[in-house]
């Protein structure tokens, strides 16, 4: 019998619901199954239920910010890839920012956020 | 009535405001706030065991037979993550004009000072604290054989309100291409005042003081520590090494046996009075001497590295920013007076 490949799953957490929808558009076109939390906790419940190959996840949101979301995923499990996606660069100061794997900083064209994926996703 | 005091070095005023002068108990945070900076996230990329959650590190002083990049460490060094600032060829000379701007090719390194995330520098043994220092000196000489770094920069953001984003202790190192312009003016400033009397400014400064006592904190056999006449901040310290020297990668073991003592007992002695607050320290040497004695002809004899101990106990307002002036309500005289007396046991 042939085995169909699994598609590899992607959790988006970011607080800008059109972002969510652009992404999850773009990302399903390169053949990624796509998740999207609009807050840290709903990130964070999803997590405890299903498993994801990759997590991007945005800095500034209501609640619990990205930082505090990535040192509570590392609490759960240490090996999943994040890319830490904001508009802001001024987060690098932040040595919290260490957890996660990539920084790409927001931008209109979405290369660099999908040259990243591929790079974690492959590993 | 308050005082004006100038800095030679620097060309500035200071208000000296001695009648709003506070006492070390006036600093000390409440207890909110102590809890506030013992917050622990849980998670560390600095700690042990979380080794690749760092880039590969470029040098570490670590237990025989373990391997790079995993536990068995004792100080660590790896390179920034997400650096402002990239290890790069070297950046053309900016054009000159109004709009001058040049690549961002530049050094920043983390130095892990302990495997050990509750630990601080000033509660490390004094081997351990002389290994830190030791490293500052091994990444400074390693970073300026690349030529097109001018200026190598250590320092260390100890508490939130000082700059830190994590409280595992852990200090750092900036390479520039070109020499900050504060550095400059102190190198400027150093050979004028050399050339007017043909003798080091520190060297005057550390003698004199030396004699009056009144601002000297502690002294060692290879170092002094002293609240500057023209203090910016309260409890603000300079230390000083008292062989003439222009930059720190000049320090011999015998002299590393003393700063470590010196650097530990003034640290303990801000943390006992003025309850653990946050401080930085910023060592300032001469820029890669290899290419600033052509700009700086004096500089081997004029220029004498230091380090700076700040303790971020005031903010910074309208006034400084907007003056350069600033107002300090603890005179240095008094601050001196307070650390020397103060036998660094831990207050509760």
């Amino acid at each position: 019998m042939k085995k169909t490949k699994q598609m590899k799953k992607i959790l988006i957490v970011e607080d800008e619901k059109t972002l969510c929808l652009l992404y999850e558009e773009e990302l399903a076109k390169e053949g990624y199954s796509v998740t999207t939390a609009n807050d840290a906790d709903t990130a964070l419940e999803i997590l405890k239920k299903k498993k994801f190959d990759l997590i991007i996840t945005d800095i500034r949101m209501p609640g619990k910010n990205g930082i505090d979301l990535i040192t509570k995923i590392m609490g759960l499990r240490k090996d999943i890839p994040i890319i830490i996606n904001t508009a802001y660069q001024s987060y690098k100061s932040d040595f919290m920012t260490w957890a996660a794997d990539a920084y790409v900083v927001k931008s209109s064209s979405l290369d660099e956020l999908k040259s990243k994926i591929k790079e974690f996703i492959k590993k | 009535m308050s005082q004006l005091r100038k800095d030679v070095l620097s060309g500035r005023w200071i208000i000296i405001a001695s009648e709003r002068s506070k006492r070390p108990d006036d600093f000390r945070p409440h207890q909110s706030q102590v809890e506030k900076r013992m917050e622990n996230k849980g998670f560390c990329p600095f700690c042990e065991g979380n080794e690749s959650k760092t880039p590969p590190e470029v040098f570490s002083l670590r237990k025989a037979g373990t391997s790079k990049d995993t536990p068995g460490w004792r100080v660590r060094v790896v390179p920034n993550k997400f650096p402002a600032l990239e290890r790069g060829t070297p950046p053309p000379k900016p054009n000159k004009g109004l709009f001058q701007s040049m690549p961002g090719v530049g050094v920043h390194e983390v130095v892990i000072e302990t495997p050990d995330h509750e630990k601080e520098l000033v509660d490390l043994p004094l081997p351990h604290i002389r290994e830190v220092l030791f490293v500052f000196q091994e990444r400074i000489q390693n970073i300026e054989e690349e030529l097109h770094y001018q200026y190598v920069q250590v320092f260390k953001n100890k508490g939130k309100e000082a700059g830190a984003s994590l409280s595992h202790p852990h200090s750092q190192i900036v390479a520039t291409p070109i020499v900050p312009k504060r550095i400059k003016e102190e190198l400027y400033s150093a050979e004028r005042l050399f050339t007017r009397s043909q003798e080091c400014f520190f060297c005057r400064i550390i003698k004199e003081e030396g004699e009056n006592k009144e601002r000297l904190v502690y002294q060692n056999s290879h170092f002094c520590v002293i609240a500057p006449f023209a203090s910016r901040f309260p409890f603000e310290l300079v230390l000083y090494p008292l062989r003439h020297s222009p930059h720190y990668s000049s320090l011999t073991s015998d002299e590393f046996k003393s700063l470590a003592p010196a650097l530990k007992t003034v640290l303990l002695k801000l943390k006992s009075i003025l309850s653990d607050p946050p401080y930085n320290f910023i060592i300032h040497q001469s820029p890669n001497l290899n290419l600033s004695q052509k700009k700086w002809p004096s500089i081997e004899n004029s220029y004498h590295w230091h380090m700076e101990i700040t303790p971020v106990l005031t903010r910074v307002a309208g006034f400084e920013l907007g003056t350069g002036f600033y107002i300090n309500p603890v005179p240095p005289e008094a601050a001196a007076g307070y650390l020397r007396e103060n036998s660094h046991k831990d207050r509760k």
